[in-house]
């Protein structure tokens, strides 16, 4: 399959293991490896659903690995596979959306197709178009990362605007009253990071567009969304609304300390927020706001990931049976995690639970989760293709000139021009 | 390039050669503006540790606001830690790793260096200079054959495998090369004399005469193990097996990450390097000493 | 050069005593660094390669990331060596004076940044100049600067944070090499040069510099090294991105994102390897002629 692996690479092989020392034992056969980042989030998650799962089948052993990061399980993942070597690989992994095709694509053949075993149409489109390649379906999506608009109430109120004022809004609009919540309360709109994407890719999957056209091809020179994305990001420095920050902490930092007013991002952050209990009732979830252009929607997508099972695995069966048994049907699993972590599922089933139905105190006694269902059913679909991080780091490139008001178009092309040299 | 930058500078360390002669006040200037200069150095080089240690005693949201005193959540940040972390078997890991790659660095290494030192050859200073020449290939780029060797081996996943691709260093047969030339030759030729071996010299009179040498490079070979992580990321596999730098690493990456537990785990990461630096020092300084005479 | 005659026997020793240290060397690094050479010739992604001759060094030419990260490096380089150089040049002659008080505190305190792991510095650094961090409320503190710095926002603050960083971590080391070969010169031939008049800063420059030439070399060459490898820093401060603007963006970073974070491009990251290679090799060579030109004069 590959060539890397050569005879002579076997030979080397064969030279090392006659100086094997101290092997420590591999997990055994007829256990289910499952690999998965933050321990708190899909970690929680993934033992839950193996509790589960034992109930049934007590002879299951399900082995959560959660100690590695997702930048450090993409590195040992495309590592093993580039090396063409398999036992070092667990039987489930979990891989977020919008790098799925590149494995997919870049590795034939190295993971299993779920579509036949399970049915996809239980789970919400865009989650399975996201890892659907030539008519089959890899993945049993997992956490949504539709996203909504937090806020905290209590500035915005401060300043006269009510939750009905931030509901289906543009980002032009959300500017204007953030510049009066500034006036009136001192508090910055939000915080962005010049080295992530994230606003400006929610901006282009709300109006139902991504870098790429349906060829594969770069779409950056005449891809409207993406231009008025960048524009409404300059727009926010412009209006001197932004509190930059670098890296997580400081990002998280500057919503979760009362310092900026508003964060618009995937739904996965409500943990983060309500980690500190002391600010309950102070924050409300409006809808994201759309483009103002025609097609942008009240409803976007920022991460997420899906659960993957490796071809190479000696326990697929077993694998992909837990997956449909609990991932692929428990309804009440999906109350369980929405509660305790925080998780929105993509069953679809799943939002016709108690959980889904019950209202937050913390988010002023809201039915948010009901909200974030209904949103999560209005998200465009989109291609991410296989370079998105090569774009990524184009537009990441152009950021800071772009926010001093630099023209538009010349970013477009270089973003362009960088890219295409990038996809070579 | 270096002098270049030098002569506008160069006189402040010189204030020390002169200080030996009878107080003037320009002497006494300059004598106190090399100690400011030293304080000022210390401070900058410590305070990071205070720092870490100070933020080991707060809460995540403190730390994440600036706050800049002593807090009371040592021992929740502590326990937030050992119930997330696996500490006594992290640290055994990452001690194993550690002592018996620092251990086998310091055989293989010193074993050449004294080598490539004694034995001088045409053949042999070419190896060495290429040697130097390949010191500077990234390692990213070596990694995938490493996989597929380890892989065929079926040693994915031991220690074996991040041991022994870092036994053999070249900056440390490099470093040991340099302070055989600080080897007494005279030792050696009395040894040949009373009929030593030369693995008999290498091992009762090389190496007990130059500890000091082999301090300082423990202190160096220790460090870069304990500190080690692509590799071992990539080739230790199960939690179990993984060493305290992969772990405390990991736990930034959570969504909402308790910074007051990193930063306690943190300091607990870097405890053995300290102690074993405090307790090589003295040796570690003579021990430079000999690598570069 | 000229080698002391070996015998057959002695000869057999020399390689003995090497042996265990090249079939090591020979499996974990010159195996790896062919396949990486022979790589270096392959095109495609992923899986599918293909022999393309020189078409990565061409593809090298044109790639304005490649240059950028090219160009950090070199900035990073010219910058950060010399500085560091020059500090652990100036603290070690301080140090060296006997009669100085607290030379044992002052060395460990110096010495101590370079013995700490990679992700306590990488958290600590960041926390403490965070825009709301301690470095930033010290400066205003004490009005230096107005408004808070941007340490890790701006591109221009992100790249001097990277050079106060690993200045931060590797001057002590540097310095304890040179601590070590000043306790080597003889201390008379300070004493004659001072009794002929010769002033302090010649005596620095006449004596100490060339009596150190070896050891600046050898410390110059393991610092270039260093910094055309720079990963750890960059890595761990930008949370991989070379951020912000690629303004950190150094060509291991870009080996790194080339082998793991784009679509995998094996060939091409082999050849950026490669030129790290060969501008170590470039480098090392101009300096050690540099050494030698000035032992002429």
């Amino acid at each position: 399959m590959n060539r890397i692996a050569s005879r002579r690479g076997l030979v080397l092989g064969a030279v090392l293991a006659g100086v094997s020392f101290l092997s420590v034992a591999a997990a055994s056969a007829g256990d289910v490896t499952v690999w998965a980042w933050d321990p708190n989030f899909n970690g929680a998650t993934m033992k839950e659903a193996a509790s589960r799962y034992q109930a049934i089948n007590p002879e299951a052993n399900i082995i959560i690995d959660d100690t590695a990061s997702q930048d450090d399980i993409r590195a040992k993942l495309q590592t093993q596979l580039l090396a063409g070597s398999t036992d070092g690989l667990p039987d489930i992994v979990l891989i977020q959306d919008d790098v799925a095709q590149k494995y997919l694509q870049s590795f034939p053949g190295a993971f299993e197709p779920l579509s036949d075993s399970i049915d996809m149409t239980a789970f919400a489109d865009y989650k399975v178009a996201a890892a659907t390649l030539d008519g089959k379906s890899y993945s049993l999506p997992f956490d949504s990362g539709v996203t909504g608009l937090f806020y905290r109430s209590d500035y915005f109120e401060e300043a006269g605007f009510t939750a009905e004022d931030l509901n289906n809004i543009t980002w032009d609009r959300l500017i204007e009253i953030g510049t009066e919540v500034k006036e009136k309360t001192g508090h910055l709109l939000l915080d962005l990071d010049l080295t992530d994407t994230g606003v400006i890719r929610m901006m282009m999957q709300q109006s139902g567009t991504w870098y790429f056209n349906e060829d594969g091809s770069l779409n950056i020179v005449d891809n409207a969304p993406l231009k008025k994305a960048l524009e409404t990001y300059a727009k926010f420095y412009q209006a001197d609304l932004v509190k930059p920050v670098s890296g997580w902490a400081e990002y998280t930092g500057a919503f979760t300390s009362g310092e900026v007013a508003a964060v618009p991002v995937g739904v996965w952050i409500t943990g983060t927020i309500k980690a500190n209990a002391d600010q309950s009732g102070l924050w409300g979830v409006a809808p994201i706001p759309r483009l103002d252009i025609e097609g942008s929607v009240n409803a976007s997508n920022q991460g997420g990931s899906s659960w993957y099972v490796l071809a190479s695995s000696d326990n697929k069966e077993e694998a992909i049976d837990f997956l449909k048994t609990v991932w692929g049907s428990d309804v009440d699993f999906y109350q369980k995690i929405l509660i305790d972590q925080g998780a929105v599922g993509s069953l679809l089933a799943a939002r016709e639970g108690e959980a889904y139905k019950a209202t937050d105190e913390f988010f002023g006694g809201a039915p948010v989760w009901q909200d974030f269902s209904t949103w999560l059913s209005q998200i465009p679909s989109v291609d991410y293709g296989v370079f998105t991080a090569e774009v990524d780091s184009a537009v990441q490139a152009q950021l800071p000139t772009i926010i001093q008001g630099g023209d538009l178009d010349q970013a477009l092309q270089a973003i362009h021009d960088q890219a295409q040299q990038q996809m070579q | 390039m270096t002098d270049t930058s030098l002569p506008a500078v160069g006189a402040r360390p010189a204030a020390n050669v002169r200080s030996r002669v009878p107080a003037n006040p320009f002497a006494i200037l300059r004598r106190a503006l090399v100690y400011v200069l030293l304080s000022i150095a210390a401070f900058v080089s410590v305070f990071p540790f205070f720092w870490m240690i100070v933020g080991a005693t707060n809460k995540s949201a403190d730390i994440i606001r600036g706050k800049n005193s002593f807090g009371s959540e040592l021992f929740n940040n502590a326990a937030t830690f050992f119930t997330q972390v696996d500490a006594l078997r992290v640290f055994w890991n990452s001690a194993f790793i550690a002592v018996v790659g620092t251990a086998l660095t310091l055989l293989i290494s010193s074993l050449a260096g004294y080598g490539f030192e004694m034995f001088r050859s045409k053949v042999r200073e070419r190896i060495f200079a290429l040697l130097l020449l390949f010191l500077s290939i990234p390692f990213a780029a070596m990694m995938v054959p490493l996989f597929v060797m380890f892989s065929q081996a079926k040693l994915v996943n031991t220690y074996t495998a991040v041991i022994l691709p870092t036994v053999a260093s070249i900056f440390i047969i490099f470093y040991f090369r340099q302070a055989t030339k600080a080897f007494p030759s005279e030792l050696r030729d009395a040894a040949k004399i009373d009929g030593l071996k030369e693995w008999q010299i290498f091992l009762f009179v090389y190496m007990p005469v130059m500890r000091s040498t082999y301090a300082a490079a423990t202190i160096i070979i220790f460090m870069a193990n304990w500190n080690n992580y692509l590799w071992p990321l990539i080739v230790l596999q199960t939690a179990e097996n993984k060493t305290i730098t992969l772990i405390v690493s990991a736990l930034t990456s959570a969504y909402t990450p308790d910074y007051g537990m990193i930063l306690f785990g943190t300091v607990l990461a870097t405890l053995p390097t300290l102690v074993i630096f405090f307790l090589l020092q003295r040796r570690f300084v003579e021990g430079m000493l000999g690598a570069v005479k | 050069m000229a080698y002391a005659r070996l015998d057959r026997r002695e000869q057999l020793t020399g390689w003995a005593f090497i042996a265990p240290a090249l079939v090591l060397l020979g499996l974990f690094m010159i195996y790896p660094i062919i396949w990486s050479l022979w790589m270096s010739f392959q095109v495609g992604k992923g899986m599918n390669l293909s022999f393309g001759g020189f078409a990565n060094i061409e593809r090298l030419t044109k790639d304005p990331v490649f240059l950028r990260a090219l160009g950090n490096t070199f900035i990073f380089f010219i910058i950060q060596v010399p500085i560091m150089i020059t500090l652990a040049l100036l603290f070690a002659v301080a140090l060296n004076d006997s009669t100085l008080r607290f030379r044992g505190l002052f060395r460990t305190a110096i010495f101590l940044p370079c013995v700490t792991s990679l992700i306590a510095y990488s958290t600590i650094f960041k926390s403490m100049f965070a825009t709301d961090g301690v470095v930033n409320q010290a400066l205003m503190a004490l009005h230096i600067i107005g408004s808070p710095i941007g340490w890790f926002t701006d591109p221009f603050w992100a790249k001097v944070i990277v050079i106060l960083a690993i200045t931060w971590r590797w001057t002590g080391y540097n310095m304890i090499f040179y601590l070590a070969a000043l306790q080597n010169v003889d201390r008379s031939i300070y004493e004659a040069a001072r009794i002929d008049g010769v002033p302090a800063w010649a005596r620095f420059t006449h004596i100490t510099i060339p009596m150190l030439k070896p050891v600046i070399l050898f410390t110059t060459v393991i610092s270039t090294i260093g910094t055309l490898q720079l990963f750890d820093e960059v890595y761990n401060f930008t949370a991989g991105s070379g951020g912000p603007s690629d303004s950190t963006l150094t060509l291991s970073l870009y080996i790194y994102n080339l082998t793991f974070k784009f679509m995998p491009s094996f060939g091409y990251s082999a050849t950026v390897s490669w030129v790290i290679v060969v501008l170590v090799g470039i480098l090392s060579f101009l300096q050690f002629l540099v050494a030698r030109d000035r032992r002429r004069t």
